[in-house]
């Protein structure tokens, strides 16, 4: 259901104010949502004040200054730093975004960095995306061929194989389901992008042989058609892929078939 | 996990952007339309009962907030119809690139004000 307030626990506060100790001029103001799980207070934006003249050029830099240099208590996601693991999604400056390839230079005024948007909170920038992990495992995301020919390669059209092109790309990060306003909704029901995109990645794929399960099932008033075409999901992926258009293609074989 | 985890902010901080205006603005002016059309059955209702109706009704229109209101229906019309049409382009699988949609947005958004316009002169006789 819509629910645009935040509930009473998740009201944010204003925090701690940590001030730059390094005495340099150029210095930016990073506001970050904090929340500590060992008490029970409410969440928190405490803000730093970070000697920019040596931080390296993106929010993770920014982030690993901060835990390493002002406070070592702050916890957030990260691992391969180069934008292929999709740990480190959050929501930077009011767009989902991985922190890992997100230049701070963008961003003008002062840095604010939330959580992915609409997750529960585990710990600071740390949501608990399991919902969103049931999900995908209920589109099956694997290959489903009967045929037993394990000496030899299952091969693809080179036409066929491109089909895959902006779709295997996927990392996983969430920045796209989380972004989008219907799954914040119906996130319980509705795939979501991310899963959504996943799901077209199999039903398009020539090798696998159940398409048209695949396609029953997805085919729901709830799971599939909560899309209202809002693309935030498409301004959001760090990847630049496509959701939207993913799905309006599972729309249009269902129309079709 | 325990009970009291709270919920990360979600429509409170996250960017508004052209394509997400419209959808919102797209289903309120859905809304508002059913609402204008009932007032317009309504109105055509009322003629049939005499003419005195008739000039209540010119009266009320001559008012500024009864100019609102025509102009505000045809502006929600002229919107809803120019969003129609890109969702009937999105319903082909056309115009997904986020660059085309932002194009397709603009031009609905600036295309729904010069609907309006194009739509008084008309109706001023101003042309044609």
């Amino acid at each position: 259901m819509v629910q645009i307030n935040l509930p009473p626990n998740s009201k944010v506060q204003k925090g701690k104010y940590y001030k730059d100790k390094t005495g340099s001029k150029n210095i930016r103001k990073v506001n970050i949502y904090r929340w500590d799980p060992s008490n029970d207070e409410n969440p928190r934006i405490d803000t730093y004040e970070v000697d920019m003249d040596n931080c390296p050029s993106k929010v993770l830099d920014l982030l690993n200054k901060i835990k390493n240099e002002i406070d070592s208590s702050i916890a957030y996601r990260r691992s391969c730093a180069h934008g292929v693991c999709g740990s480190c999604a959050m929501n930077m400056d009011g767009k989902n975004g991985l922190a890992c390839t997100k230049p701070h230079k963008e961003i003008k005024g002062d840095i604010n960095i939330y959580p992915l948007p609409h997750l529960k909170v585990q710990k600071d920038l740390i949501g608990d995306l399991s919902t969103l992990y049931k999900q995908y495992e209920s589109v099956e995301p694997w290959l489903k061929n009967s045929k037993k020919n394990d000496d030899k390669e299952n091969l693809q059209s080179i036409e066929d194989r491109s089909k895959l092109d902006g779709l295997y790309e996927c990392i996983m990060c969430a920045c796209c389901s989380t972004s989008c306003p219907s799954y914040w909704w119906n996130g319980d029901k509705y795939l979501g992008p991310a899963v959504l995109l996943q799901a077209y990645r199999w039903i398009i794929d020539s090798r696998d042989e159940e398409r048209k399960e695949r396609l029953k099932k997805v085919a729901d008033e709830l799971k599939l058609y909560r899309c209202h075409t809002i693309m935030n999901c498409t301004n959001a992926c760090p990847k630049g892929l496509n959701p939207a258009k993913a799905i309006a293609s599972i729309k249009k074989m269902l129309a079709t078939s | 996990m325990k009970e009291n985890n709270p919920l990360s902010p979600h429509i409170q901080i996250y960017n508004w952007h052209i394509s997400s205006l419209i959808s919102i603005s797209h289903r309120i002016t859905g809304i508002i339309n059913i609402i204008l059309i009932t007032l317009i059955c309504l109105w055509t209702a009322l003629l049939l009962l005499g003419d005195i109706n008739y000039e209540l009704i010119q009266k009320f229109f001559e008012t500024f907030f009864g100019k609102f209101l025509i102009m505000g229906t045809v502006w929600s019309f002229s919107f809803q119809i120019l969003s129609e049409i890109r969702h009937l382009f999105w319903d082909l699988g056309l115009g997904f690139e986020l660059k085309t949609s932002k194009i397709t947005g603009l031009l609905v958004i600036f295309g729904s004000f010069i609907l309006t316009i194009f739509v008084f002169i008309l109706g001023r006789n101003l042309i044609l």
